[in-house]
């Protein structure tokens, strides 16, 4: 049965390399990945936004993105928000490294002793925000959290990684007329008719709560989403069934 | 960098979630700190996504040698998608199975495997960087 991307916070780097800074955000990100938020995190490399598919694109839309940045270029930050979606958060490594008092980072190839500093104080910043991220009610569409501070949060949590190659499938329903892109949902819907649930009422009120955990459902369209699930659920099995 | 100047770049795709990512980038530096420090040049590819203009107008001017990790070829296609020219577009990979004994491993840190590697690739860089360069010395003379 295929799985679903757990709820996890996007990391991109912009790894830079003629600059000591830019080889921090490299590290960084993969001391977050790796080691900090393992099961929070998946990043992507920021050239697959031109060089990938409509599904790498869908990136930052899908994850609430950090855009982690050597210097004041911000080439993660300003690039994500160019061709995939604007980063939830950004850390700059310059700034961290005057707001603690740190000494420039030197060597790009081999950080000193102020560059691997650097890396853990970016580390740090970049795990506290993946743990806001993950508290609060990102909104996909406009890029913002919904409401309220985020608060303290656990996810199952299925491995960290690299997420060139796994595009995120989306199908467009039609939702009160309207071409609705809903993220992962042939991934929904094949998991659903594994697990031998038939179209009826309460199966497509659980469809809709996974649905909304990967998407947008504005305010007030509850029923308008619960219709074109429900013939979009009943048409993908009458196919499958077929 | 003067457009003028005689120069080969490099471009690695420092891919950052797989091996093959940080031997580009090691190779990038190899050949660019220590084998041929004055007749190349080091491009960041975050620059050329985001589409700056002196990053754009380097790859335009001089030829430009590609380290991808993968079969995407980001770099290849960045410095394409930039108007430049790919003299060389070296795939990691191609190499690796060229020198299997070469193991690569390690993304934050490489294994001596990795280390390796990215020497050969390194090498192979620097005879097409000096290929290019003994030729538009040839034609200069001509």
């Amino acid at each position: 049965m295929p799985e679903l991307p757990g709820r996890k916070v996007g990391i991109v780097a912009c790894s830079g390399e003629e600059l000591a800074e830019g080889t921090v955000t490299r590290l960084a990100a993969l001391k977050v990945l790796e080691q900090l938020r393992p099961g929070e995190t998946v990043t992507i490399c920021l050239p697959l936004f031109l060089a990938g598919g409509a599904g790498d694109r869908a990136f930052a839309r899908f994850y609430p993105t950090i855009a982690v940045d050597g210097c004041d270029i911000r080439c993660a930050a300003r690039a994500t928000e160019q061709h995939s979606g604007k980063p939830a958060a950004n850390v700059v490594v310059t700034d961290l490294v005057s707001e603690h008092g740190l000494g420039r980072p030197e060597g790009a190839r081999r950080l000193d002793e102020s560059g691997r500093q650097a890396v853990v104080v970016t580390a740090d910043r970049v795990a506290g925000l993946v743990d806001e991220l993950l508290g609060g009610q990102w909104n996909r569409r406009s890029g913002s959290f919904a409401e309220g501070p985020p608060a303290a949060t656990t996810d199952q949590a299925p491995q960290a990684g690299c997420a060139c190659g796994s595009a995120i499938p989306v199908q467009t329903v039609d939702v009160d007329g309207e071409a609705v892109p809903l993220a992962a949902l042939p991934l929904i819907f094949e998991q659903f008719r594994g697990a031998g649930k038939a179209p009826g009422v309460d199966v497509t009120r659980e469809l809709l709560d996974i649905v909304r955990i990967y998407n947008d459902v504005p305010a007030g369209t509850d029923e308008a989403y619960t219709a074109a699930l429900a013939r979009e659920y009943a048409a993908f099995c009458r196919q499958k069934g077929a | 960098m003067s457009p003028g100047e005689r120069k080969v770049l490099v471009v690695p795709c420092s891919g950052i979630g797989k091996t093959y990512g940080t031997v580009s980038r090691e190779a990038a530096y190899e050949v660019t700190e220590d084998l041929r420090p004055g007749a190349t040049g080091l491009v960041a590819l975050s620059l050329l996504v985001l589409g700056d203009e002196d990053a754009r107008a380097a790859v335009r001017a001089h030829p430009a040698v590609t380290i991808d990790g993968c079969k995407l070829a980001c770099a290849a296609r960045m410095v394409q998608e930039s108007g430049g020219h790919v003299t060389q577009g070296i795939a990691v990979l191609d190499v690796y199975r060229r020198n299997r004994e070469l193991k690569p491993q390690g993304i934050a840190e490489l294994n001596e495997g990795g280390i390796l590697l990215a020497h050969a690739v390194a090498e192979e860089i620097i005879a097409v960087v000096d290929g290019v360069l003994a030729g538009e010395e040839g034609s200069t003379h001509a």
